[in-house]
């Protein structure tokens, strides 16, 4: 893997920037792919968040002053993408965001891009119904098996404040899955 | 031996032995762990990640950036600044007809830097005429922010009851 310094000077030179660009794509399109997913639900959306947080990187890379890792400001981006898309979506259907994530939800049994079993689908109803920053922590810790560390770098919140975050999220989690 | 069984005095619940099976089963079954899946059931595209790239070159050419103003409320100030700047041209042409200014003179870092520095003494009820606090965060307001393990601590400590926080939904 190219070093971090390296590529981030890659970026910021004009001569350089397309190639250091492809590989910026390739090393990181998965891992954010994954994490956008996880929020919007939708493979498109997805898709399009997923561009639209490279777009961004890339023209704003000038500006990026490495006081934190080149990842963790990628996925701070993504993440607020995939926030600012389902905002934007639930304004455009003229629907509340809790209206809108049992629409996406409920098209979540009939998507093709969804292979889960009953328990990986009541497992998503159930992050569903989480507050967005534990959703977030949630997905992050569990799925993306990141430590605290990096996500107090990513959401700018205290590894404190995370722990007791997942917490509350895996106790809400088991407890749904149980009612439910 | 018989005797003294008999003589005991002990006594069970009516359909204690009964019943018996079926309460353990239910208090096992509410103290099994749940296990949750460890994949979420998301897949792709075939291929999708290989052509990613190419998908998107093209709207690197054509898409503006968009500015997020980090501040937001300072546009309310600007417009406050704005109409204090205008009264004083107005009184300065007043005064000194051959000069001839307009507020797009005014630097906007000078702007800012007087909004930074000056006490502006604006009264809550001033700032609430021109700040609509329907979409207002905490973050638009306080710089700094507020510590979360002391909001958590504070909710540990201090609360009594979750009734006192008036929350009214997750959505925020």
């Amino acid at each position: 893997m190219i070093e971090e310094r390296t590529l981030i000077d890659d970026l910021k030179q004009v001569e350089t920037q397309e190639k250091a660009f492809e590989v910026l794509v390739n090393t990181y399109k998965e891992r954010l792919y994954w994490h956008i997913r996880r929020i919007v639900l939708n493979h498109d959306d997805a898709d399009d968040v997923l561009q639209n947080t490279f777009i961004k990187v890339y023209k704003n890379i000038a500006n990026f002053k490495g006081d934190s890792k080149l990842y963790s400001w990628m996925y701070r981006i993504a993440t607020n993408e995939s926030l600012s898309f389902l905002k934007s979506k639930s304004k455009k259907m003229g629907i509340s965001s809790i209206a809108l994530q049992e629409t996406l939800l409920n098209n979540l049994e009939s998507d093709v891009y969804f292979e889960g079993d009953e328990i990986q689908l009541k497992l998503q109803k159930a992050i569903a119904t989480l507050p967005e920053k534990q959703k977030l922590v949630f997905n992050m810790k569990y799925f993306d098996e990141m430590n605290y560390e990096e996500i107090s770098e990513i959401l700018e919140t205290s590894v404190g404040a995370l722990k007791a975050s997942y917490h509350l999220a895996s106790k809400k989690i088991e407890t749904y899955i149980k009612v439910n | 031996m018989n005797k003294v069984n008999k003589n005991s005095g002990f006594k069970l619940p009516e359909n204690y032995l009964e019943n018996f099976n079926d309460s353990l089963l239910d208090k096992i079954s509410s103290q099994e762990e749940i296990k949750l899946p460890n994949k979420d059931g998301f897949v792709v595209p075939k291929d999708y990640f290989n052509t990613l790239h190419k998908n998107f070159s093209d709207k690197l050419e054509d898409t503006p950036t968009k500015v997020t103003p980090l501040k937001f409320y300072k546009k309310y100030y600007y417009s406050a600044i704005a109409a204090a700047a205008i009264v004083l041209l107005f009184a300065g042409i007043n005064l000194n007809k051959t000069a001839d200014y307009s507020i797009d003179d005014i630097a906007n870092s000078d702007i800012d830097s007087y909004i930074d520095y000056t006490d502006l003494n604006f009264s809550s009820y001033e700032i609430a005429e021109v700040v609509p606090v329907g979409n207002l965060n905490i973050t638009d307001i306080l710089d700094a922010g507020i510590n979360e393990e002391n909001i958590i601590d504070y909710l540990e400590y201090d609360l009594d009851s979750f009734n006192e926080l008036n929350l009214d939904s997750y959505d925020y």
